[in-house]
């Protein structure tokens, strides 16, 4: 099939799927954060609140739409889309079973995290266009965090770049089913550079305990403070599509994707992705929120050495183990 | 034929986001237009099979560059408001000077013999990575020095003077009293902790 056209329709697919796991997501997320304070979660709108999510959607539609006075209108109503088509784009080049992709680039990781890392922009535009200086200074911390967790993120990546030889998701997959899943081969080190990756992602994305730009206890909402309705639907739904696609990115990355015995690559990967994700719940619904300090901290003082160490350590590897 | 007209739209694009940068009256606005110009580019590498500088140039220039100028711009600017100033008129000379260099660079291409007749030469990453280590080894290691001292002159910069000894922790451990006007430290007030605290 003509490439332009494969990429076109695996894009319709995908960004239909993704939406819908999405949607479902919030179900999941408000069932567990329920369960983990000792609440039910939903449960009035369908079986167990099964239908809760299209509930909301109804409700966000409903909102009245308000832009403030003093903003920047073009720029405030150009950030909720823009945030969402980049957390899309990223999912282009994660396989969700062997050949199912939208294009299986060459620099495939890179192009995930340069991507992902552009993510902070439409979040510091639509803060600015607000004019509301609790959403400028939600957005300030947004970028700080995102421009600093990015280094580690990027040096956790390279390691199983380093390990597979190849830049392709695709590969680095191929390569774990053929020579085992990185996250127990090298021993420590891949399990090093899981964890580092595991941190610095659920920084970049914002999620508790890193979610300092939000701090719904200082700064209103951060970045979306002025955003009603929709727009601020739609900054949710990019957290949400970006989350999954860490998720699924970890999972190729590190557990070895569609690779597993039995049942079809995409089960596989699925039940992957599904696991890792929870398991940033379960801290998001369990661990305090960081001073702001305290993360840049844990990035620049901790992280980032670890990270050059874990690098290091995995050239060596390769170098002196498997080159001989 | 799809080439040429993806090719189009992105030197289009190209154009007119290079125009807003140097026209725009708003100095946010001009740091935006900048990001559109630097993704652009990046798309623009990714025409000429040049992916891996691609999305280097989307992760240095469009997510680094970029960010830091924000960050100028909103740490210089002492209101944050809507609009900053940014007025570049009169811009007569630096037309003509615009139309001097890019008839300089124009006849330079032109004159140039030999050069490939399709701009589709793909590099692979492996190659480039190994020419860095092998044939451009010292420029790579200059260009390496260059910016350690660039980072190493900004700190010094913007320390301004030596801090006294753990005065990074000192507002953490005074979170008691609010301290408006004296700082434990008797180094005056850094501007760039002001974001931090």
């Amino acid at each position: 099939m003509n490439p332009w056209l494969h990429a076109s329709l695996y894009a319709v697919v995908v960004v239909t799927v993704l939406m819908t796991c999405t949607a479902w997501a919030t179900w999941i997320e408000r069932k567990f954060a329920g369960r983990v304070q000792s609440r039910l979660g939903p449960t009035r709108v369908g079986f167990v609140g099964l239908l809760q999510p299209i509930a909301d959607a109804l409700k966000l539609l409903q909102k009245e739409d308000i832009v403030p006075a003093a903003a920047d209108r073009i720029l405030f109503n150009l950030a909720p889309p823009l945030t969402v088509a980049l957390a899309l784009a990223t999912a282009a080049v994660i396989p969700f079973s062997p050949g199912l992709l939208a294009s299986d680039l060459d620099v495939g990781v890179l192009y995930v995290l340069a991507v992902s890392g552009l993510m902070v922009f439409p979040v510091w535009i639509g803060a600015w266009a607000s004019n509301n200086k609790y959403a400028l200074l939600g957005a300030m911390r947004a970028v700080a965090q995102a421009i600093s967790y990015e280094v580690p993120l990027l040096l956790a990546t390279t390691i199983p770049i380093l390990l597979a030889d190849t830049m392709s998701v695709s590969g680095i997959v191929e390569y774990q089913r053929d020579h085992g899943w990185f996250i127990g081969r090298p021993f420590g080190i891949g399990l090093a550079a899981f964890a580092i990756f595991f941190v610095a992602s659920m920084a970049e994305n914002n999620r508790i305990p890193f979610d300092t730009p939000e701090a719904e206890s200082e700064l209103v909402s951060g970045p979306t403070t002025e955003y009603t309705g929709m727009k601020f639907g739609l900054f949710y739904m990019a957290e949400y599509v970006h989350s999954i696609v860490v998720a699924a990115l970890g999972a190729a990355l590190f557990f070895g994707g569609w690779d597993g015995p039995g049942a079809p690559g995409l089960h596989w990967m699925v039940l992957k992705t599904v696991v890792l994700w929870t398991i940033t719940l379960g801290l998001r619904w369990t661990l305090l929120r960081f001073r702001t300090d305290q993360m840049m901290n844990l990035c620049w003082r901790f992280l980032v050495p670890a990270s050059l160490v874990v690098l290091m350590a995995a050239a060596l590897w390769v170098h002196l183990v498997e080159g001989a | 034929m799809i080439e040429q007209i993806a090719f189009g739209l992105v030197a289009a694009v190209l154009i007119y986001s290079a125009l807003r940068v140097v026209s725009d009256g708003n100095l946010v606005h001009t740091v935006l237009w900048l990001g559109v110009l630097l993704a652009t580019t990046a798309a623009a590498y990714v025409l000429l099979g040049a992916p891996f500088l691609a999305t280097i140039q989307l992760i240095l220039y469009t997510g680094g560059a970029l960010t830091l100028m924000l960050f100028g711009v909103m740490l210089t600017g002492r209101h944050a408001g809507v609009t900053v100033p940014n007025d570049s008129r009169p811009g007569g000379g630096a037309l003509i000077l615009a139309a001097g260099m890019f008839g300089v660079l124009a006849a330079a291409i032109m004159g140039t013999k030999g050069l490939p007749a399709s701009p589709y030469v793909p590099v692979s990453t492996r190659a480039l990575g190994a020419s860095f280590l092998t044939e451009h080894l010292l420029a790579f290691e200059v260009l390496s020095i260059l910016l350690l001292v660039a980072m190493v002159g900004a700190i010094v910069i913007a320390r301004k003077s030596d801090p006294a000894p753990a005065a990074e922790d000192a507002p953490a451990a005074n979170a008691g009293p609010v301290h408006a006007v004296a700082p434990p430290a008797p180094a005056p007030t850094h501007a760039s902790n002001e974001v931090a605290s």
